[in-house]
């Protein structure tokens, strides 16, 4: 929750998992909290809240962004993809059928974040290196599973087994 | 809060002089200012988001100069190929930043204007002498960047003033970055250095070494390079050396000693590759 003075509202247009959704909502107000609260879009985590661990990673116009640091009013006119909207209803993609085939999930809290930026790297380079995929995954923290087999899940989605 | 997204630099000024009187704070990427919010800082009356300033988020090119929007992103940066090949220093600062989620949030204006003694863009834009483009109610003025930060947080915007893009001259100098952290990526710097150069043989023609965290504000290390490069390249004695430059301090991620010997082996380092 932000500090503030003095509520404002503003009426938010935002293209969410493929919908147009329209709200007003107040300013102070952060686009995690607006997902998670007022959409109940639950996939999207909060662990840190200061842009450190990824677990509420979005794609925000093509792009992996924390929705913990961004006001939800700066996405007004944008597009935003969550994990609930990366594959149909009951759907998985291939990666994310990876990461089951893998066993890289523990607890789960990191991995809708993991997912998504899984799936923005192999959406720009199919066969990353390992090298490569650390590298993206930087920005996302997982205190489960020691992350070699969230590694393996990426390199080898769309594989076989 | 008011939040506002004027489109154009007019827009802005004339609803900045209807603010005066209240707080008012401009937003770029967020990456530094929302977390301030989130740690108990007080929200202002009005929020000015400066992302819908189409004129502030190219790269453009001539032939002399590569001139750097204020919106660019980090990513924007990392991925731009005259910065690449030419600005090498700038470029792996860029790699070496955060995570992606942050680089495709954080603009290379948010990172001067937070004058952080840290920035990890900002030894490259030292050594590069990068000039920046402020612009105000009252017109556009630049400066050199080492007179734009003051000190940490400081900087010598005025009232109502923005950054409004980076200037580098194309010199086709060499360059290269060095960062050390607590760990390898996601972390603050504990020292970074950047390097700009030129050789003729086995001298420099052009040195300039610009170091973050060993000072209040980035340093560049104008002493030490100006010894080095009169006695004829001996490199034994950095340590006393950039001691005038550089005056470090002890804080929870490093001590004041530890910064100094590990600045001291990134310049040794360097000038033995380049010595070679
Ligand atoms: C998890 C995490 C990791 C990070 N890692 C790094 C790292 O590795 N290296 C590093 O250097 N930094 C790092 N940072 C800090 C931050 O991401 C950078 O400093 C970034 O460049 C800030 O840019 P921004 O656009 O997000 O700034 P904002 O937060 O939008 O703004 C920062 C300040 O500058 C002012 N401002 C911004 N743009 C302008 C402008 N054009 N004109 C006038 N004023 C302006 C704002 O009012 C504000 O005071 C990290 C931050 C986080 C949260
Ligand atoms: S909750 Fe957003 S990065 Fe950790
Ligand atoms: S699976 Fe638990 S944090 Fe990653």
């Amino acid at each position: 929750m932000l500090h503030h003075t003095s509520p404002h509202a503003f009426q938010l247009s935002v293209t969410v998992n493929g919908k147009l959704v329209e709200r007003k909502i107040l300013t102070h107000l952060r686009l995690l909290d607006f997902l998670r609260n007022d959409l109940r879009l639950t996939g999207s985590k909060e662990v840190c809240g200061e842009g450190e661990c990824g677990a509420c990673t979005v794609i925000l116009n093509g792009r992996t962004v924390n929705a913990c640091l961004i006001l939800a009013v700066e996405v007004n006119g944008g597009n935003i993809v969550t994990i609930e909207g990366l594959a149909g209803t009951n759907e998985l993609t291939e990666l994310q059928r990876s990461f089951e085939d893998h066993h890289a999930v523990q607890c789960g809290y990191c991995i809708p974040g993991m997912v998504l930026t899984g799936e923005k790297l192999l959406e720009r380079n199919a066969h990353p290196s390992r090298d490569e995929i650390k590298y993206e995954l930087s920005g996302n923290i997982c205190r489960c599973t020691g992350y070699h087999k969230i590694i393996d899940a990426i390199e080898l989605a769309g594989g076989d087994l | 809060m008011k939040y506002y997204q004027p489109t154009s630099l007019t827009e802005l000024f004339e609803l900045h002089s209807t603010l005066s009187a209240q707080s008012s704070v401009f937003l770029a990427g967020g990456t530094d200012l929302i977390p301030r919010y989130e740690r108990g800082l007080v929200m202002p009356d009005h929020l000015i988001d400066l992302k819908k300033l189409s004129a502030l988020n190219q790269i453009q090119d001539s032939e002399s100069h590569v001139t750097i929007g204020a919106l660019a992103t980090i990513q924007d940066i990392q991925e731009h190929e005259i910065l690449a090949t030419e600005f090498l220093a700038l470029h792996k600062a860029s790699y070496d930043f955060a995570g992606a989620q942050i680089r495709h949030r954080g603009t290379i204006g948010g990172n001067i204007c937070n004058a952080s003694p840290a920035g990890d863009l900002l030894p490259a834009l030292y050594a590069f002498e990068a000039i920046l483009t402020l612009s105000g109610p009252a017109g556009e003025r630049q400066l050199a960047i080492k007179d734009f930060i003051l000190g940490p947080g400081k900087t010598a915007l005025r009232e109502a003033e923005i950054l409004k893009s980076i200037v580098l001259n194309r010199d086709q100098y060499l360059s290269d970055f060095q960062k050390v952290g607590l760990r390898q990526s996601m972390a603050i710097s504990v020292v970074n250095v950047a390097f700009v150069f030129s050789r003729a043989g086995e001298t420099f023609n052009h040195l300039k070494i610009a170091a973050g965290a060993v000072a209040p504000t980035i340093v560049t290390l104008d002493k030490f390079t100006q010894a080095f490069v009169q006695n004829g390249g001996n490199a034994t004695a950095i340590k006393d050396l950039i001691q005038e430059d550089i005056s470090p301090i002890d804080d929870i991620r490093a001590t004041a000693s530890y910064r100094k010997r590990v600045l001291t082996n990134l310049i040794g380092a360097f000038l033995a590759g380049q010595t070679r």
